[in-house]
């Protein structure tokens, strides 16, 4: 008998996945534990290995395919098994021009509104005594796997039951519609939010366009093909969950908070020489690994828990301050900004805390971070200052109240009892939210920083 | 039917006078002194000590039940206790002759019985052998405790003693370590190596059965004779009677072979203390006067019926020395009126409000404890200290062992707390034994010369045949795959018998067995009188005493008649014998169409409700010849339901058809006759057609595909095939012909909501027939579920079809108004 393949849910919050990579071809014979496809979250790459021994009868997804989880994702099995029963593309059969079904009239209960001509589908009118929504379990089932809101699937199971089908039905046309809507929908948008932002989570035409637009380039209609004519020469790249996860949050993040960054400057000529010796004779006791930005997190670990305002989070009508200090690092990765914490900072050495951020670094690089490393982060650091930048304004990383971005090595001149004198100076940007922390003590923060790095020896034999 | 016998009109209808010869009541008259030349003084005490220890031990269990105290020792007994103290005398001479052989059979009142048989049975063993037999019983658990606690008993005989009344009041306490492990209890206690079956609840319960043991050793040539105890109330029961004439068929000396002709080795004895509970038989609610009288009606030899005064041991003893004789002769079978006396009430809670003081008194009188032990003395047999040493010895008999049977550790009652499944064990014995005897079995001629297997050889196996259907005429029809099941076992198990309404020369009503009297001598296959019970019952007997029977009711709606004899008797006796006894009986009923309200009904539901039955219904020859072939295989008793629609089907889904040789269909596993993945119909019996049809219009006009299943078994049944399907489908009707109301695809409902509630798409539905009388032929489609009976119920409950008009009403209103009626 076939067996159909799923989309694993790694985590609860996890809603769909991307597939990076097929190892396995339609027909290729698999035996169990071989690799079938390389999949990721947002937070990690996974690969999902065979169950079962047979042939790969289909598959439903391409790579690049962004697929809800527990959906069926191809099919084990032997030749002339039937495969169809398993197809997660129950919108094949649509044709592009086919116009929005009437639904299935049952009995003399079914009655359209009609307030309007269009073909606004509305949910039947339950004989729902206390609010109960009468639903089958193999319905109510389906419609949790699939993720559709069964208060808008069309009745037609006797006694004006949900059935599965009618889950299908949701499944395959989508939601329930404003009159508006209506109009502006085609078949094609797949990727519609399961609840639109109108009345009754009716979908809105706001909801039409904020739909992906690649979903939308798909339709077929003329007047998108005009559209498509007169700009083609671009390449339409679909965004990996990472990059919507980073789109999201940062948007939220701005949206959100009352953030703003100050902005400051520290003498580096301690860490420098500090550094060198390292370098030098640091080299046999292996502590020539330790970077300039080791040394910051080092620093910001010893001094942010004398500032808990900045490591906490901000949850609207409380404050968490935080008693141990999770160290987020902003990791630049192939697949885009990624945040790995140090569990309990300040509790670790300098060595340590440089080897973590490595180990953590090049889990990120390789998308094999533990997801539970990605968060959980009391404050961040983020650093530019390896690609030149002097200051920058770094996001807000919420619910957390700050983050501090470093920048690169500038030399500066000053006056010291009346000489000029030339010093190398480091830039420390520190956005924060105005909400949970006035500029009076964020300030307080960014001075003790500066001088415990500037004085970073004596830091050290604290 | 017999052709040989010529019923001659000008003979039948000259006048002339039915004769009766005298029947002897109490004639019995000798003196002690006469007897002696008979008996040994030893033989006249041994008579005493047994209807001592018989009173010791019914006084003994009176007083628990009284005053919760045996000699000063404290006992609880909530269970029954139906006490026969007065009438020791006629149990003990009646075992007195007896052997293990000899079977007796009894009923709620046979403590006295049981210990009389075993008494005697101990007297006359070998030490070796009942040495043995206590060894081998239940692993030598009941013969380990008796040893251990009764290190005073001298030799075997005595042990054997103890033995017998430790396990006899065990199973009363209901200890697993009684004759039964307690499942028995007090009306059903017996030990069958000592020619002791069991004893029966219900009133004249033992008749038939005890026939049909009778039966078995008539056919098998088995020795011994066996006696149905039952008291004298029971001659008010139907089964009584029906088991007397069946035993007294002319056919047993008439027709059987040399070999096996003569009457059946049966006396059915009637105890006869003159009251059925509080009514008084004669007097009251009979009007036979005497009981004897009865005799007269069943046969010319009048049944060899007397009355014996059950008050004197000598008298029992001299009338079953004479009776034996009888049936040893071939010409029982034999009446007893025994008559006798209880002194205690029907039970402890009887007030005795139906009988004087003076009467009791006056019976007391005659008491056999005195007048007996009087008589001796008086005869100068034995002295008042000898009687009052033997009255000592019972004494502590009994306390000895009472008081090991009321000792928890000693024995314990079944845990069931530790053992949950002790008793389901034993519903069902799941044995396969293919033959229940190794010999010979009787045949006329060789199987391949049997003109039905020649024409069946004729035949095609497939109801189509290059695509096309085969006539009927040419196919091999569900009734010759049962015949080839039957034909098969009857040349391979000796002991299997056939019989019922028109088995033989007509060979069956239903032409199943056509063929078979070729075959088969009279002693394997014959006509029964109608009389349902009895042949049930009898068969009963048959299968508990070592033989195999396959057994026909010809319409299912007459297992009403039989109903004591399916529910209580076959159903029950293998697990309240602790697994002892087996009951490898097949149970044939037919379901019918076209005759109306009384000919036509499927019964199914009855059968599965009953614990201890299997029941199957085969619905194609295939299934019919294997799950016939794996009923004659088990032990267990089955009812075989067959449907008269089906009779000349040929096989349409076996794309094999139907083997020639020997195959099993398992009981208990349904089968996918047609593969789907919308919904799952689940039928039982002839409906697998008509749903086919149904599957056939939700195919073509709904584009619904159906999986429909054949249950095939209704008991046991694996629900593994029915559950994979409906996770498949969400969706499951069940329909069969039964009248939906109590139909037992109700619980398959139940159980598959319950077991695959989170993949329904809408609650299982059950199609069953109207609850209704079933009407007329030319009416049935208003009855029984017809093929768009099915699409509308599918249309109004589970799922509604686009574009389907109803033609029957099955809205939940109508649900409640029919159920609101009560039809």
């Amino acid at each position: 008998m076939a067996t159909p393949v799923i989309m694993p849910r790694q985590g609860l919050s996890v809603e769909s996945c991307i597939i990076t990579k097929w190892h396995k071809q339609k027909g290729d014979r698999v035996e169990p534990g071989d690799v079938l496809f390389t999949y990721e979250t947002d937070k990690a790459t996974f690969e999902e290995e065979a169950q079962h021994s047979g042939i790969l009868l289909e598959i439903f997804f391409e790579e690049g395919d962004d697929v809800p989880v527990l959906t069926n994702v191809c099919v084990i099995g032997e030749e002339g098994d039937d495969v169809s029963q398993y197809s997660p593309h129950k919108t094949e059969d649509v044709k592009d021009d086919e116009t929005v079904e009437e639904p299935l009239q049952s009995g003399s209960q079914a009655e359209v509104e009609e307030e309007s001509d269009t073909p606004t589908i509305v949910p039947q009118e339950q004989d729902n005594e206390k609010g109960i929504i009468k639903i089958s379990p193999r319905a109510r089932n389906l419609a949790k796997r699939a993720g559709v809101n069964i208060e808008h699937a069309i009745p037609t199971g006797p006694e004006g039951r949900i059935i599965e089908r009618d889950i299908i039905d949701l499944m395959e046309k989508g939601k329930v519609f404003t009159p508006a809507a209506m109009d502006q929908y085609k078949p094609g948008f797949s990727d519609l939010p399961a609840v639109g932002t109108g009345l009754g989570g009716r979908v809105t035409t706001y909801d039409l366009e904020m739909a992906p637009k690649e979903e939308r380039a798909t339709v077929d209609s003329a007047e998108e093909k005009v559209k498509a004519d007169i700009s083609s020469d671009f390449e339409e790249v679909k965004l990996t969950n990472i990059r919507k996860v980073i789109a999201r949050t940062m948007h939220q993040s701005l949206a959100n908070t009352a953030q703003l960054t100050l902005n400051s400057s520290f003498d580096a000529t301690d860490i420098l020489n500090f550094r060198a010796k390292l370098k030098g004779k640091g080299q046999s006791l292996g502590l020539d690994i330790i970077t300039i930005n080791d040394i910051i997190l080092y620093a910001v670990s010893r001094t942010l828990l004398n500032h808990k305002e900045l490591n906490a989070h901000f949850l609207e009508d409380s404050m968490r301050l935080y008693n141990t200090v999770n160290l987020g690092v902003a990791v630049d990765t192939p697949r885009g900004l990624m945040v790995p914490t140090i569990i309990n900072a300040e509790k670790k050495s300098l060595l340590e805390i440089s080897k973590e951020v490595k180990e953590l670094a090049s889990a990120c690089q390789s998308g094999t971070i533990n997801p539970d490393l990605l968060t959980n982060g009391t404050f961040t650091v983020t650093n530019l200052g390896v690609l030149g930048v002097e200051s920058f304004t770094p996001v807000l990383n919420p619910p957390q109240t700050g983050i501090l971005g470093v920048g690169s090595i500038v030399h500066r001149i000053r006056e010291v009892h009346g000489e000029i004198e030339n010093y190398p100076a480091m830039g420390l940007s520190l956005t924060f939210d105005h909400r949970a922390i006035d500029g009076a003590p964020a300030a307080r923060f960014l001075k003790e920083l500066a001088e415990n790095l500037e004085n970073f020896s004596l830091l050290l034999a604290k | 039917m017999p052709k040989n016998q010529f019923i001659n009109p000008n003979q039948v209808r000259k006048s002339g006078w039915i004769k009766f010869n005298d029947i002897p009541v109490n004639q019995y008259q000798k003196t002690i002194e006469e007897e002696k030349e008979n008996y040994s003084k030893e033989d006249f005490l041994r008579i005493y000590h047994h209807m001592a220890i018989i009173r010791e031990f019914e006084t003994m269990i009176d007083l628990v039940k009284k005053t919760g105290q045996y000699n000063g020792v404290e006992y609880n007994h909530p269970g029954p206790a139906h006490l026969s103290i007065g009438q020791e005398a006629s149990a003990v001479g009646q075992a007195y002759l007896l052997d293990e052989d000899d079977f007796i059979f009894g009923s709620h009142r046979s403590h006295g019985e049981v210990l009389a048989k075993g008494l005697s049975v101990i007297h006359k063993m070998d030490n070796e052998r009942l040495l043995k037999i206590m060894e081998e019983f239940f692993d030598g658990t009941v013969l380990r405790i008796v040893e251990e606690n009764n290190k005073n008993s001298k030799d075997v005989k005595e042990l054997a003693i103890d033995f017998l009344i430790y396990g006899t009041l065990a199973e009363i306490f209901a200890r697993e370590t009684g004759f039964n492990k307690g499942l028995g209890g007090s009306m059903h206690v017996f030990f069958t190596p000592f020619g002791i079956y069991p004893n029966n609840a219900i009133v004249g319960g033992s008749a038939d059965i005890a026939m049909g043991s009778a039966l078995y050793k008539k056919v098998n040539q088995k020795d011994g004779i066996v006696i149905a105890n039952i008291g004298d109330a029971s001659m008010g029961c139907g089964p009584v009677w029906e088991a007397m004439n069946m035993a007294a068929m002319d056919q047993f000396k008439l027709l059987w072979d040399e070999s096996h002709r003569g009457g059946l080795p049966i006396i059915f004895n009637f105890f006869n203390n003159q009251y059925g509970m509080g009514g008084q038989t004669s007097g009251e609610t009979m009007g036979y006067g005497i009981l004897a009288r009865v005799g007269a009606g069943i046969n010319s030899e009048q049944m060899h019926a007397e009355r014996v005064d059950g008050f004197n041991p000598l008298a029992v003893i001299d009338a079953i020395r004479r009776k034996k004789e009888v049936l040893e002769n071939n010409q029982g079978p034999v009446l007893l009126d025994t008559l006798t006396y209880r002194f205690s009430g029907h039970s402890p809670s009887d007030a005795s409000s139906y009988r004087t003081k003076e009467e009791v008194e006056a019976w007391m009188e005659h008491d056999p404890l005195e007048v007996f032990k009087k008589d001796l003395i008086e005869a100068g047999v034995a002295s008042q200290e000898e009687f009052d040493h033997i009255w000592e010895n019972t004494k502590d008999l009994i306390f000895r062992n009472f008081k090991i049977s009321i000792d928890e550790n000693i024995s314990p009652y079944m845990d069931l707390k530790k053992n949950p499944n002790i008793i389901s064990d034993l519903m069902f014995s799941n044995e396969r034994i293919e033959k229940m005897e190794d010999r010979e079995p009787d045949v006329l001629i060789p199987k391949e010369e049997n003109p039905r297997v020649q024409q069946i050889k004729r035949k095609v196996r497939t109801a189509y045949k290059d695509g096309k259907p085969v006539p009927k005429t040419r196919v091999l029809q569900l009734r010759d795959a049962i015949f080839e099941a039957l034909l098969d076992k009857f040349y391979t198990d000796p002991t299997l018998v056939a019989y019922g309404e028109e088995n033989r020369d007509w060979g069956g009503a239903f032409a199943v067995y056509r063929g078979l009297t070729e075959s088969l001598p009279y002693h394997r296959l014959f006509n029964a009188p109608i009389s349902e019970a009895a042949i049930v019952g009898s068969a009963v007997g048959y299968g508990l005493s070592g033989g195999r029977a396959v057994v026909e009711l010809m319409y299912c709606d007459f297992l009403g008649r039989a109903g004591d004899e399916v529910f209580n008797q076959l159903s029950k006796w293998q697990a309240m014998s602790a697994g002892i006894l087996k009951m490898p009986v097949v149970l044939r009923v037919s379901v019918g169409s076209k005759y109306g309200a009384q000919h036509s009904q499927d019964w199914t539901s009855l059968c599965a409700h009953i614990p201890g039955l299997k029941v199957v219904f085969p619905a194609t020859p295939y299934d019919a010849k294997g799950l016939m072939n794996s009923a004659l295989m088990g032990t267990d008793p089955v009812v075989f339901f067959e449907s008269q629609r089906l009779y000349d089907i040929g096989e349409m889904f076996n794309s094999e058809g139907v083997p020639e040789g020997y195959y099993e269909v398992p009981i208990g596993e349904p089968d996918i006759k047609r593969q789907g993945s919308d919904i799952t119909i689940l039928t039982i019996g002839a409906t697998l057609y008509r749903a086919l049809e149904a599957a056939d219009i939700l195919e073509k006009e709904y584009g619904l595909s159906a999986e429909v299943i054949d249950a095939r078994t209704l008991v046991p049944f694996n629900y593994e095939k029915v559950l994979e399907s409906v996770k498949k489908t969400g969706r499951i009707l069940l329909a069969s012909d039964a009248c939906e109301r109590g139909s037992y695809l109700n619980d398959v409902a139940r159980n598959i909501s319950e077991l695959a509630f989170d993949y329904l798409d809408a609650p299982p539905v059950v199609l069953g027939a109207k609850n209704w009388i079933t009407p007329a032929f030319e009416l049935e489609e208003y009855f029984f579920p017809q093929p768009d009976w099915f699409i509308d119920i599918i249309h109004e409950r589970i799922l509604p079809l686009k574009g389907h008009v109803v033609k029957n009403n099955f809205t939940k209103n109508e649900q409640i108004r029919c159920n609101r009626l009560g039809v």
